[in-house]
């Protein structure tokens, strides 16, 4: 395949659901990014945003309301759950809650080799068996944990028999839906670590939500900023923390922790103010408005678009793109 | 001393250790339904009455239909009158006398010789020289020895020849006790297996597809459940033959409405949960996600209500039996039998009391199992 395409491309995706009475939930509207091979994208937002719709509506668990996604040169938003199938290997997903994304009625030998069985990788159970050890081992579980059940083990555990399920039949995009926020903090730094060496070996391409921004600068390359629905702001994920341009970013970075209470004292006041909006009825114009400390007439008005602004930084503010 | 602080290293295969011990869900259900007495009593009532009603037939001399009616309506305790050489006399309904031995056993009738219409007094045979006489001229009846001394009566023997005693037609109570306890568990058993398969299959698709579908499909389950589903069984059996299959037919297409419901409201609580997410994610068939995931996370629920159907299904047949249109006779169940003997209430109450025992520890039985079950199956209990 070509290396110029990217593994994934999202043109204006759009998930609405209905929400009765004819009225509609925007969780999310015109949202478009690229991952290239080998690069992680992270995707943060408050909760509610439509992060984790978003991934699932690419990965075809809702089907899209508008919008295009592109899976290497195919386009799989216009195909059938049945025509998707083949597609389906290329894609794999990580689930935020390691308890109720395995199933406690079967084995982790089961689990793992749910998607080797799906797509009948292997006519022969010895052949199964032999790379569900291996990737066992790779995740660093062993072979006697596969004739075990899922809820015989901790949480990191979990989510590492999780990763093995996804990454079995060798996707070529991993889905991560907050794959470390239901973890302790020394549990999160070795599934994120794991997950950076599996990208190593084997240039894997990484679509990671996160609502934490300190982890998500760790292990992305790009990071894109979700707000109701949209996104408000794309750039290298260095970057974001350098120059952030959109007051939603801003106020976000200013809601990280601060371990030195002096500076912490400092910046207090720059924090976000309010509850997010409603998506049934989103504000009009630009969407933050609402809670947004610079906001002008035109802001109600005016949608803004998302503009590069230079070097790939892209902003959907009307102060910054002026 | 050394320094107590010191820092442990512990390998990584070490630290990746299960120390719980490995159990299956059977396992652990098992492990918590057995704590509980009265689960563990329904069980081994519910065993019992399996042996019952499959091997009990195999191991009594007497058939569910065969008819002994000078026998007729003996009871399982008998007042006997002594008579010669340790023998026993008791005289039937009918005022015939029966030779009973010591053991219990009836032995044989005994021949009339004389009947002495005038003096209200019958003479019977016991051997060439010896007779007894009955002597109905007062009341209640009497029974002399040859010399006209009245014998006393008082002790009571264990009927060892019909141990539950018989029933109006002469037969063995015991026998058709057994035919009954097997009809009843077969009609139940047959009529839950088929009600959990209809109703799986009906709820789970229901659930699963959700939308129109599902509402369609409920409404449907909605109307067959609003006219009490004892209408149904007898209006479906009144069209039909008597007979086993009919009642099997009748219950099994009504009943499965429960399970109908509790599958769907399972599935619909399941599907949207992140193992059912991940299973389609991976590309696995609607089929392996409602076999695989969707219906062995539902089967606590499913089993519970299977064991509440039991008990249900058992008091159904009981019933269409009792009131006619149930199991045909001769054959013996346990409604037919309660039905025979109301007609001998007051003089023969244990042909009644002893079916209505038998249902009752079977439904006791199945309710403590359910009970259990529904304990043992639910996490939020779990020690």
């Amino acid at each position: 395949m070509n290396k110029d395409v990217p593994v994934l491309r999202v043109q204006d995706l759009t998930k609405h659901f209905p929400a009765g009475r004819g009225k509609v939930v925007h969780a999310v509207d015109n949202v478009s990014f690229q991952i290239p091979r080998g690069k992680t994208f992270g995707l943060v937002g408050e909760s509610g945003c439509g992060k984790s719709t978003c991934a699932r509506t690419i990965i075809r668990i809702y089907e899209p309301t508008g919008g295009k996604v592109y899976l290497g040169h195919d386009d799989i938003s216009i195909l059938s759950q049945k025509e998707l199938l083949p597609h389906r290997q290329r894609m794999q997903m990580i689930f935020q809650d390691p308890y109720a994304s395995l199933n406690a009625r079967m084995t982790v030998h089961d689990i793992i080799a749910e998607p080797l069985r799906a797509h009948g990788v292997f006519a022969s159970r010895q052949e199964e068996s032999e790379r569900v050890n291996d990737m066992l081992a790779q995740v660093g579980l062993n072979r006697e944990h596969a004739s075990r059940y899922a809820h015989e083990f901790s949480g990191g555990q979990r989510q590492r028999v999780g990763i093995a399920r996804a990454l079995i039949i060798h996707p070529e995009l991993v889905i991560c839906d907050e794959p470390i926020s239901a973890l302790d903090v020394s549990i999160q730094a070795q599934i994120v670590n794991m997950l950076r060496k599996f990208q190593q070996e084997q240039a894997l391409t990484y679509l990671f939500i996160a609502h934490d921004l300190s982890m998500v600068r760790y292990v992305s390359d790009e990071v894109g900023v979700m707000y109701l629905g949209q996104l408000v702001e794309t750039c290298a994920a260095d970057e974001i923390y350098a120059t952030p341009l959109h007051p939603y970013t801003q106020g976000l970075l200013a809601a990280i922790p601060i371990p030195d209470p002096k500076v912490a004292r400092e910046k207090r006041a720059a924090g976000l103010e309010g509850d997010l909006p409603s998506p049934i009825d989103p504000p009009s114009g630009c969407r933050f408005h609402t809670r947004c400390p610079h906001a002008t007439e035109r802001c109600k008005a005016e949608v803004p678009s998302l503009k590069d602004v230079g070097a790939g930084h892209c902003v959907a503010c009307h102060l910054i793109n002026d | 001393m050394n320094n107590r602080w010191e820092r442990v290293s512990l390998s990584q295969e070490e630290s990746e250790r299960i120390f719980r011990k490995a159990r299956s869900f059977a396992g652990d259900v098992w492990f918590r339904f057995r704590r509980k007495p009265t689960a563990l009593l329904g069980l081994i009532l519910a065993l019992l009455m399996v042996l019952f009603g499959l091997i009990g037939p195999f191991m009594t001399p007497y058939n569910y239909s065969q008819q002994e009616t000078k026998l007729a309506n003996i009871p399982p305790l008998m007042t006997v009158y002594p008579g010669p050489d340790d023998s026993y006399f008791f005289v039937t309904e009918a005022l015939k006398v029966i030779e009973v031995d010591p053991e219990g056993h009836l032995v044989r009738q005994l021949r009339k010789k004389e009947d002495d219409a005038k003096h209200k007094q019958t003479s019977f045979k016991y051997d060439d020289d010896t007779s007894v006489v009955l002597d109905y001229s007062i009341k209640p009846y009497v029974m002399l020895d040859e010399y006209g001394q009245r014998i006393e009566q008082g002790v009571r023997k264990w009927n060892a020849s019909h141990l539950l005693g018989t029933d109006h037609l002469g037969r063995d109570i015991l026998t058709r006790l057994m035919y009954g306890a097997r009809i009843s568990l077969m009609v139940a058993f047959i009529a839950a297996t088929v009600n959990m398969l209809i109703g799986i299959l009906y709820g789970g698709v229901s659930g699963y597809l959700g939308g129109r579908t599902d509402a369609i499909m409920m409404r449907v389950v909605d109307i067959i459940a609003t006219i009490p589903l004892t209408l149904y069984v007898i209006l479906i059996k009144v069209c039909l033959d008597d007979g086993l299959i009919s009642i099997i037919v009748a219950l099994s297409s009504v009943y499965w409405v429960d399970m109908a419901r509790v599958v769907r409201g399972q599935v619909l609580s399941l599907k949207n949960q992140e193992f059912v997410l991940a299973a389609r994610t991976i590309g696995s068939s609607t089929k392996n996600i409602l076999l695989r995931h969707l219906i062995p996370n539902a089967m606590g629920p499913i089993l519970v209500t299977v064991t509440m159907l039991i008990p249900s299904a058992i008091f159904m047949e009981a019933f269409m039996s009792f009131i006619g249109i149930g199991i045909a006779p001769p054959m013996a169940s346990l409604g037919t039998m309660c039905n025979d003997a109301t007609e001998a209430l007051r003089t023969n109450p244990y042909q009644l009391f002893l079916p209505a025992i038998a249902i009752c520890i079977i439904m006791f039985a199945f309710n403590f199992i359910g009970d259990g079950l529904r304990d043992a199956l639910d996490p939020k209990l779990k020690k």
